[in-house]
């Protein structure tokens, strides 16, 4: 029982923060088929810009927080209007914005570097001490993540379904000419869709963070496994991102307990190799629509 | 007064020309018919005027007003509701949803929960089906949807690209049903058709063209009383 509440205490946790980084990358795939490889260098970003407010501005934690999404978004929007927007008319722009971000990335990692050095730092981000359930003490952070995760996830979905911005998103992910044509300006949905994932992958960064501290390479890891849960999901679909992000966070605590640390990612894969002999579209993904 | 007028139009994708020196009017209230052999642009023309391609020459006015130096949406707010071939329906919303969507901007909004009982009037099939996933639709029904999805628009003209495109020979009847009622009741459509002695009995005016421009214009019973006309560009 104490074990079944730790390692599903670790698993949910490592799968809220999975899944608030993997929203982002679904989000702005699903818009634009545009893979942002430098989400983990945002992630990254977003750690250091909270650390930067809280211990060198001296400020409280909510403010270092707002701080750092309001930054991801201003990186995510000027991703959007000096590298993706220029691009977006080209018929490769799939491949070009691949490798563009992958750049981005980079001299976002160095920025990281120079302004902080790349000597580990810890996330003053944190809450101490836990709470007792089940006989384990699961730490108050923990318990954090996953009520801002789960905050998170519940405003995107009602961002999505319930308003006229969220509708327009939906409209130029299924059918990005039919959404121009009942006159949603898709460059505005694109410019709010990179913000947003920009603001959800700093945010993103804060909470892994938190856990295993700040370094200028932090956000490699979960990047990678944010497009893990991408491709088993099914690209650019978003419920199923969150769910896939959940269930693999739990699945690699699970491994983690079972085989020991070393062999949690290698195993992951290999489940994931095998969901996608099974399922090629991944577990929520449908078949391509086919546009005329 | 024409409604829409493009004057030398030109366009195309990449290095190909597609749309070289078209013009057109479209008088309002008219029902008019663009004809004319597969790949000669006419889907170019829907697709440049409504801002999907842009014009590379030439110039389009509606009621008067420039509009081909605009945004889709900002088109969109202006009038010009195309309904685009193969429907392009939102394929994971519902019939309700998409149709919603039609009457996504504020102007359309406002008149949104009539126009969808008129479109529902119009198309009642719609009406049974609107909790259905679009994806689920027959092809019949959806080029329903696409097209009361172009009404839910308002707008001032109708640009319906191949209504009858992969469709059964019944259905068609249907579809051409509906959009004859359409004309009927006074509004200005626009009709891009491969059948053009098929359209011909139904338009107001032909417009036929041939390698990127406009070959000859006149009315359909001209375009039915001439055979010679569609054989010297058709080679039918």
């Amino acid at each position: 029982m104490e074990i079944f509440v730790q390692v599903l205490a670790s698993g949910l946790t490592l799968g809220a923060m999975y899944a608030v980084s993997t929203i982002g990358l679904a989000l702005v795939y699903g818009a634009l088929n545009m893979l942002n490889m430098a989400q983990g260098a945002l992630l990254a970003f977003g750690g250091y810009v909270c650390f930067y407010v809280m211990q060198q501005l001296g400020l409280p934690a909510p403010v270092g927080v707002l701080a750092a999404m309001v930054v991801g978004a201003a990186l995510g929007l000027t991703i959007y209007l000096m590298v993706a927007r220029p691009m977006l008319a080209s018929p490769a722009f799939e491949t070009q914005i691949f490798i563009a971000t992958i750049g981005i990335g980079s001299v976002l990692q160095s920025v990281i570097l120079q302004l902080f050095g790349p000597q580990p730092k810890a996330q003053p981000m944190t809450l101490p001490g836990g709470v007792s359930l089940g006989g384990v003490v699961v730490p108050w952070q923990n318990i954090l993540i996953l009520a801002v995760a789960a905050a998170m996830l519940a405003g995107v979905a009602w961002l999505l379904g319930r308003t006229r911005a969220g509708l327009a998103i939906r409209a130029t992910a299924q059918s990005r000419e039919a959404a121009q044509l009942m006159g949603i300006r898709i460059g505005r949905v694109y410019a709010q869709v990179l913000a947003l994932s920009g603001a959800l992958a700093a945010l993103s960064g804060i909470m892994v963070s938190s856990l295993s501290g700040l370094l200028p390479t932090m956000g490699a890891d979960p990047m990678l496994k944010a497009f893990v849960i991408c491709v088993v999901a099914g690209l650019g679909n978003v419920p199923g991102a969150a769910i896939a992000a959940l269930l693999l966070g739990i699945l690699e605590a699970v491994i983690q307990y079972i085989f020991g640390v070393q062999y949690a990612f290698a195993i992951l894969l290999a489940l994931v190799i095998g969901v996608l002999i099974w399922r090629p579209y991944g577990l929520f993904g449908k078949r391509q629509v086919v546009r005329l | 007064m024409s409604l829409l007028e493009i004057q030398g139009l030109e366009a195309g994708y990449g290095a190909q020309a597609v749309l070289r020196d078209l013009s057109l009017e479209i008088v309002e209230g008219s029902f008019a018919a663009l004809v004319g052999p597969n790949g000669h642009g006419k889907s170019t023309a829907l697709r440049t005027v409504s801002g999907l391609v842009r014009a590379r020459a030439g110039l389009i006015r509606l009621a008067g007003e420039r509009i081909d130096r605009l945004r889709p949406d900002q088109i969109v707010a202006a009038g010009i509701v195309h309904v685009p071939q193969g429907d392009m329906l939102f394929p994971e919303m519902t019939v309700l949803e998409n149709l919603r969507l039609g009457a996504y901007l504020p102007q359309a909004a406002t008149h949104a929960a009539n126009r969808l009982e008129e479109v529902f009037a119009l198309l009642p099939k719609l009406a049974e089906r609107k909790h259905q996933v679009a994806s689920t639709l027959s092809g019949g029904e959806r080029r329903m949807v696409g097209i009361g999805r172009g009404l839910m628009a308002g707008g001032r003209i109708l640009m319906l690209d191949e209504p009858s495109l992969g469709l059964a020979p019944i259905v068609i009847d249907q579809i051409y049903d509906i959009v004859q009622r359409l004309a009927a009741s006074g509004r200005t459509i626009l009709v891009v058709e491969e059948n053009a002695m098929r359209i011909a009995e139904m338009a107001d005016r032909m417009h036929l063209m041939d390698n990127g421009r406009i070959a000859w214009s006149g009315p359909g019973s001209e375009f039915l009383s001439r055979p010679e006309i569609l054989s010297a560009y058709l080679g039918g």
